[in-house]
């Protein structure tokens, strides 16, 4: 009996070993797009060059701090997606190797690092997601630019990131401080706050609560917004026309990967005709980085969309004193 | 500590303690297979994360500390983590006891749909959960806006957070104390009730007092989880209500500072450590034996019928709220678009099991192989804690509480930083999620299992033992079918908590291994609502099966004719 007992035991514990999984080879990516999108650019990746991918889908944060704690022994080849400014913290931690793309030259400036650590394969301008039927029937006027955000009838009818949590809503910060200038933008944010119902942790939540009716408005990034109209939610999408900032996920090659040459396969393919017209031919609502892609059936053209000159620089150096500030300031009302 | 123990069991003298360890290896060899395995998969990650939470550049440095404590923003936190803690576990404990006592200790109809609701809530899909939340207590909430006429209610902050966690843990308090309140003798109250007493009295003298154990070890539980849950706060508390486990998150995830992040979690063991210290002050010194192996049977008078209906309507009224709040996933899951055009529709189920059968497969795989492993060790540390005499045996119970403790993040982070090296080397393999599942959840088992075990005259097991039965032999044939209620909320706590934790598994799941609830995420990043409600109301049906399962081999496992298990 005692014998039947310990072997239950070890048994019990050893089970879990026997049952893990054998390793297949093939490009590991870390992706903070998120996982349909993923799916379908990766997808046509592998159909094009027949390199498999085993992708990880982590937010940008999670990635980071993955990475960071998987230093000694990288799990992964290459983070795909995420902001360009995350991809700058990746590069100053140490965390990802460079190459330069022939491919990429024709970029714009700010969609790659100048010495290649990273480099942009799409982007997302910042937008209010409205739900029509919300405004119609509380008989509020559809706003057009930031000032009509604080229409005192929207109180409590307006929801954002918080900038502690969210790259998407330090985005938005950053846009105010560029329009008006940063004593203006706090004054700005200070005056929106009542209409704010709460400041959410994730930067896709607002979208949500705005699909759902819960509130009137959501300042987002814009892909879940279409994708909500597209999924049949009344929500129309606004750019404020004083002018809005915009995100660039951009890829970044893992430091220690074991398979560098497919990862700089996937670098090079994102950036030709054929990876960025992927992005509209897979309805992933993202609007690519080159001039010369296709855009997608209900996107705005670029040039209707007011961004402003987005200072990834300035961001990325500013970024502790103006959340504190904001915390300071909008939450504690300092 | 030791005082406790001459208390349970007053007849074993201490000096023969060490003998009877050497006399019996089965015992010895097991409790130290147990402390190593803690120390590997609970402590080893812990020290890993407190290191890192103390250096700076390599040097040793309390900065992160002092720099999060001087913030009001932190300091605000803690407060509001605190009274969510203490108010969480009060209204859990009030609810589950109320709800327990009703199943157990009255005579009402619907017992076993009853009994299932109450447990259902554990389940709490992710994000799917605060949109029902939203449909329900929202400005235009079917309840709030609905049933009661409020306009313009606001679920964001304390309230919203104290309502969500409160119908997630209550059902862990309603487990615990199930358990308790069917160990607890109903001949001592018929025998109270014959002597005179009236019912209320019967029920504060005799009822509550044996109940401690459980009630003790249910606030315990809840609170601890409370402090460091932080799916719910994460969706409903909002920035403008700070909590320790969010902003240790934030800190990791949203700064990017592994270093603050691991230093406000270390903070978050503090209270959760002193709850554990003032548990034991209350519970250590007291006996509650009341199965002394006489049968007994209930006669359920213990109730007045007044009270009986009234306790009946509470808990009529918890189930509905249960039933409403899986009624608008359904709804979800079957509408074309969720919350806008509710007109039927198959298509997100379908989706589901098609593009999804892969991941349900791994999600049940990994519950599956964890559940047993996980309800088990339980027991058997509940057993050794509270029946056995060993070096080390003071710091098990507590050193099982920490990644319980601790928020997901740092566990998950915690684990990356001890196994990605050898020889340690489990990242990307199912033991690395497995392990954190088990050791992280092994908690519910081991409380409701000291809890039960302490009304157990331990005369019973010695009886078997001196019949000449083995440790081994005892444990499985005596102790196990004595304690089955505390094993069962382990095996079910453990089962839904693998089938459902989020926080952790983020930073463990690889390419090789998907989970449904990281899935439900990813739907929901997708605008996909529905088909994250059909993931959710799968989800919610693999639960149920599992604890009919579960509650069924263990009815099994103890039929009274061959009066064994396994």
């Amino acid at each position: 009996m005692r014998q039947w007992f310990v072997w239950m035991l070890v048994g019990a514990l050893l089970m879990p070993a026997a049952v893990a999984r054998a390793q297949v080879p093939s490009l590991t990516i870390y992706s903070s797009v998120d996982e349909e999108n993923a799916r379908k650019i990766l997808g046509a990746f592998s159909r094009a060059t027949g390199i498999e991918t085993r992708i990880t889908f982590l937010s940008t944060g999670p990635a980071l701090a993955r990475m960071e704690a998987e230093r000694a022994n990288p799990q992964a080849d290459v983070w795909f997606g995420a902001p360009s400014e995350n991809h700058v913290d990746a590069k100053i931690r140490g965390l990802t190797q460079p190459y330069k793309s022939p491919n990429a030259a024709p970029l714009d400036a700010r969609f790659r690092d100048p010495e290649g650590y990273w480099t942009s394969f799409y982007m997302n301008p910042l937008g209010a997601g409205l739900n029509t039927k919300v405004l119609e029937s509380r008989g509020i006027k559809r706003p057009v630019s930031w000032q009509d955000l604080l229409n005192p009838l929207l109180r409590g009818l307006i929801q954002m990131p918080s900038p502690q949590t969210s790259g998407t809503a330090y985005n938005m910060v950053v846009t105010l401080v560029q329009i008006m200038g940063e004593d203006k933008a706090f004054a700005y944010m200070k005056q929106l706050h009542p209409n704010v119902q709460t400041y959410t942790t994730s930067g896709t939540a607002p979208s949500r609560a705005v699909a759902f009716g819960e509130v009137a408005i959501g300042i987002q990034f814009t892909p879940a917004l279409y994708q909500l109209y597209f999924r049949g939610y009344p929500l129309l999408t606004i750019f404020p026309k004083e002018g809005v900032g915009f995100e660039a996920p951009a890829i970044s090659i893992i430091k220690g990967t074991r398979r560098e040459a497919e990862a700089r396969r996937l670098v090079d393919w994102m950036i030709l005709p054929e990876g960025q017209d992927t992005l509209a031919a897979q309805e992933t609502f993202f609007f690519p980085v080159t001039r010369q892609a296709k855009r997608q059936v209900g996107l705005p053209a670029l040039q209707l969309v007011p961004l402003i000159n987005y200072d990834v620089d300035f961001a990325g150096k500013n970024r502790q004193r103006l959340v504190t500030r904001w915390v300071n300031e909008i939450l504690g009302g300092r | 500590m030791a005082g406790t123990d001459a208390l349970i069991t007053p007849h074993v003298r201490k000096g023969s303690e060490m003998r009877r360890l050497l006399a019996d290896p089965l015992v010895l060899a097991v409790a130290i297979v147990i402390q190593v395995l803690l120390l590997v998969f609970i402590v080893w990650p812990l020290i890993r994360v407190v290191v890192v939470s103390a250096t700076r550049d390599g040097l040793f440095s309390l900065d992160a500390y002092a720099e999060q404590l001087r913030s009001w923003y932190v300091q605000r936190a803690v407060w509001n983590s605190l009274l969510v803690g203490v108010c969480t576990a009060a209204a859990s404990v009030g609810l589950g006891f109320a709800y327990a006592y009703t199943l157990v200790r009255t005579a009402v109809p619907l017992k076993r749909v009853l009994h299932v609701l109450a447990i259902l809530p554990i389940v709490s899909p992710p994000f799917v959960s605060s949109i029902a939340i939203i449909l329900l207590f929202g400005r235009g909430g079917i309840i709030t806006s609905g049933l009661l006429g409020l306009r313009d209610f606001n679920i964001y902050g304390f309230k919203g957070l104290l309502l969500a966690q409160v119908m997630t843990f209550a059902p862990v308090a309603y487990l615990v104390l199930r358990g308790v309140l069917e160990g607890i003798d109903p001949t001592l109250e018929d025998a109270a009730l014959n002597l005179g007493a009236a019912r209320s009295t019967v029920f504060r003298r005799v009822t509550l007092p044996l109940a401690v154990p459980g009630v003790t070890s249910a606030f315990l539980v809840v609170f601890i989880e409370s402090l460091a849950d932080f799916g719910n706060p994460l969706l409903l508390a909002g920035s403008a209500f700070p909590v320790l486990s969010v902003q240790a998150y934030l800190q990791i995830t949203g700064m990017f500072n592994l270093r603050a992040g691991a230093a406000l979690s270390v903070l978050l063991l503090i209270p959760s450590v002193a709850a554990f210290l003032i548990y034991r002050a209350i519970i250590g010194r007291r006996r509650y034996v009341t199965v002394t192996g006489k049968p007994g049977r209930s006669s359920l008078k213990a109730t007045s019928p007044g009270a009986k209906w009234l306790l009946f309507g509470v808990t009529l009224a918890v189930a509905a709220l249960v039933v409403m709040f899986y009624a608008v996933i359904v709804v979800g899951a079957l509408a074309r678009t969720w919350g806008v055009d509710n007109r039927p529709s198959l298509d997100a189920l379908r989706y589901v099991l098609s593009v999804g059968m892969d991941t349900i497969k791994d999600t049940l795989a990994i519950a599956v192989v964890s559940t047993p492993v996980s309800g088990l060790l339980g027991m058997i540390i509940a057993f050794l804690v509270v029946r056995k005499r060993f070096p080390g045996r003071g710091a098990l119970e507590l050193t099982s509480l920490l990644n319980f403790a601790l928020p997901g993040t740092v566990v998950g982070i915690g684990y990356i930083l001890a196994f990605n090296q050898r020889p340690l080397l489990l990242t990307g393999t199912m033991v690395i999620l497995m392990a954190c599942f088990v050791f992280r959840y092994v908690p519910v088992g081991i409380q409701s299992g000291i809890a039960v075990l302490r009304q157990i005259d331990p005369a019973i097991e010695e009886a078997a033992q001196n019949l000449g039965a083995s440790s081994a032999l005892t444990f499985r044939r005596v102790t196990l079918p004595l304690i089955r209620p505390a094993f069962f909320s382990a095996l079910v706590f453990a089962f839904v908590r693998a089938m459902t934790a989020i926080s952790a598994a983020v930073f463990l799941v690889s390419a090789n291994w998907n989970l449904m609830t990281v899935q439900i995420l990813s739907e929901v990043g997708s605008g996909r609502y529905n088909a994250a409600a059909a993931y959710s109301i799968v989800l919610l049906g693999i639960v149920i099966s599992a604890i009919g399962i579960i509650g069924l081999l263990l009815r099994r496992g103890y039929s009274p004719v061959q009066g064994r298990f396994l």
